[in-house]
């Protein structure tokens, strides 16, 4: 397969998330409405008490921000997104359809990925945007993040969403259930991940939960609360390797799936 | 007999399909067993057989969605699996009904197979578009589409192939008696102006006797025979039968079976039945030679198989355990 054809693909793959209205408004909700949100609130809760209460934006706005956006609401926009790039082709029945192409199998899996993240970082950059407008509109003279931090923070969300899109994707693949993917994934995410971070007795095993792995790399604070900040200390190297393993597992998962499936 | 006919029968020795042993097992189950098909170049064969028969699973086999369980397989003479993509590229198929991304316009569908198809197919979307009637329509999402107007799309779709061979799984499905009709008219229009070979799977027997010239019936998972349509109709040779009706059956009886013309004749219900040993050419000597013997001939009519009555007929035996066979110009 050449890259024409792959490009091709992806553009297909593409296509057919970005016209899905349903799930991309509602990952678009996922990414602005929370920030949006916050910065209402804390602008509105600034006006009523500035001693109490520092500036909405700023560098406090913009970490507390950036943590809502990578390590809370973005990740269930890229678990929406990557599971209806698994499985969006057997749902609709079309998976066979592809198959008769002739093409391989493994090809038609592989287009789904960076179709699916490319769609969940427009989504997330968006969400970034907003970030930016926000920390820096509704700063009120407090310092503001620089340029690097700017940077670091944009390629922390990427990562921290890609790579639970990417999750996702090969989750979605290998269930051939969007329903069953969306649901284990989100509980996950939402549940379990924090339940097992939080369980100290658990030790160094903590650091293969996938979001720990990822707040390694976080160039803001991210504390701990809301339970899935970095409880668990790890090196960097520590933490490339679980990411590593988490995207190698799960995509190896879906390409055999695929690959061998009833179609 | 046509070309396409001649080649229905097999006479190119080209292939499109062809199977040996090929069985697909669940379980314990065979849902195809020990499938021995030939499908020609060129023609339209029809896959006929009941519900259930194991049509589908032979399809889903031939196209590489399911993984046979033991037996070969070529496809426009390529080995499947070993060289599925190659043997695919050629090949358009609709598998059970037409699926699409509903939210997707008719246009976009295609779109989606035309980048795993090749560059090229890129611009084979208009004209399969327009060939199938739905140009107009193309950039409405397919959720608004009527069933008919759906295999449409199924068939534009195949079309992206620039299909030397098309499968198509119970076609008519859902159309109403006009679309059938134009179905009909398309695929004879593939096969006679194009060349193209389209295996149509059905359980409709009328439908496939008015659009294929080669057929298989098929029933509990092997093929019971396999041949040109008229020669499948007829039972297993090519027969020419006559139906007669003369003033004195006897002595046309005596006369008949003395003609070298005439393989069998024997008195029915209906008149003389008579089977030529030559094909309907003969029946204007036959005709002189009753006439010479003084006997007055009032009806001379051909007798039509029914390719529901051998239909019909195979299948009831079935229990009786039919070896397969193949009948053959």
């Amino acid at each position: 397969m050449n890259a024409t054809i792959a490009a091709q693909m992806m553009g297909a793959d593409f296509l057919k998330l970005r016209k899905k209205r349903g799930t991309l408004i509602w990952a678009l909700v996922l990414a602005l409405a929370p920030v949006l949100i916050f910065f209402i609130v804390r602008a509105a809760q600034h006006s009523s008490n500035a001693i109490e209460h520092p500036s909405a934006g700023g560098l406090s706005g913009y970490t507390d921000a950036v943590r809502l956006l990578a390590m809370f609401f973005g990740p269930l926009a890229a678990i929406m997104i990557g599971t209806d790039a698994g499985a969006g082709d057997v749902s609709a029945g079309v998976f066979r359809d592809l198959v008769v192409t002739g093409r391989s199998r493994v090809a038609l899996f592989a287009s789904r990925v960076p179709a699916a993240v490319g769609l969940c970082w427009l989504v997330i950059g968006a969400g970034y945007v907003l970030i930016i407008l926000g920390t820096y509109l509704l700063a009120s003279g407090a310092p503001t993040p620089s340029g690097t931090l700017l940077a670091n923070g944009l390629g922390f969300s990427l990562l921290s969403t890609g790579a639970i899109c990417a999750v996702a994707v090969g989750f979605a693949s290998l269930t051939a259930s969007r329903p069953a993917a969306l649901t284990v994934l989100i509980g996950w995410d939402l549940v379990a991940s924090p339940i097992l971070a939080n369980i100290s007795s658990l030790g160094s095993s903590r650091k293969l939960v996938l979001a720990q792995a990822v707040s390694h790399f976080s160039p803001v604070n991210l504390g701990d609360r809301g339970g899935r900040g970095s409880t668990v200390t790890m090196s960097g190297a520590t933490g490339v390797i679980v990411l590593a393993v988490w995207l190698l597992a799960f995509l190896a998962l879906g390409a055999w799936r695929t690959r061998t499936m009833d179609a | 007999m046509s070309s396409t006919a001649q080649r229905a029968a097999g006479d190119s020795g080209d292939l499109a399909i062809e199977t040996r042993g090929l069985t697909k097992r669940f379980g314990e189950r065979a849902a195809i067993d020990g499938v021995d098909l030939r499908v020609p170049r060129g023609c339209a064969f029809g896959f006929l057989g009941p519900n259930g028969a194991g049509k589908t699973t032979m399809i889903r086999t031939l196209l590489g969605l399911t993984h046979a369980s033991a037996g070969t397989m070529h496809v426009l003479g390529h080995p499947v699996p070993l060289e599925r993509g190659q043997a695919l590229q050629r090949v358009g198929a609709i598998v059970e009904e037409p699926r699409f991304h509903m939210h997707l316009s008719g246009r976009e569908n295609l779109r989606i197979v035309a980048a795993a198809r090749g560059p090229e197919t890129r611009e084979r979307i208009d004209p399969a578009l327009a060939r199938v009637g739905l140009s107009d329509r193309a950039s409405e999402k397919v959720k608004k589409y009527s069933m008919g107007m759906r295999q449409r799309l199924g068939v534009a779709r195949c079309l992206l192939a620039d299909p030397l061979l098309l499968i198509l799984d119970e076609p008519t499905n859902g159309l109403d008696p006009g679309g059938i009709q134009e179905f009909r008219e398309m695929v004879r229009a593939m096969v006679e102006q194009e060349g193209r070979t389209v295996f149509i799977s059905s359980h409709l027997l009328d439908e496939v006797e008015k659009t294929c010239d080669a057929a298989a019936i098929v029933d509990r998972g092997k093929v019971v025979t396999q041949g040109a349509m008229a020669d499948l109709a007829a039972g297993g040779t090519a027969r020419h039968e006559l139906i007669l009706g003369v003033d004195d059956a006897e002595r046309a009886l005596e006369t008949l079976k003395g003609s070298e013309l005439v393989l069998e004749a024997r008195p029915s219900d209906e008149g003389l039945r008579v089977i030529l040993a030559g094909g309907p050419q003969t029946v204007a000597q036959l005709n002189a030679v009753l006439v010479g013997a003084g006997i007055g001939v009032m009806r001379l009519e051909p007798v039509r198989h029914s390719l529901e009555a051998r239909f019909l007929e195979i299948t009831s035996r079935l229990d009786a355990h039919v070896e397969p066979r193949e009948v053959s110009a």
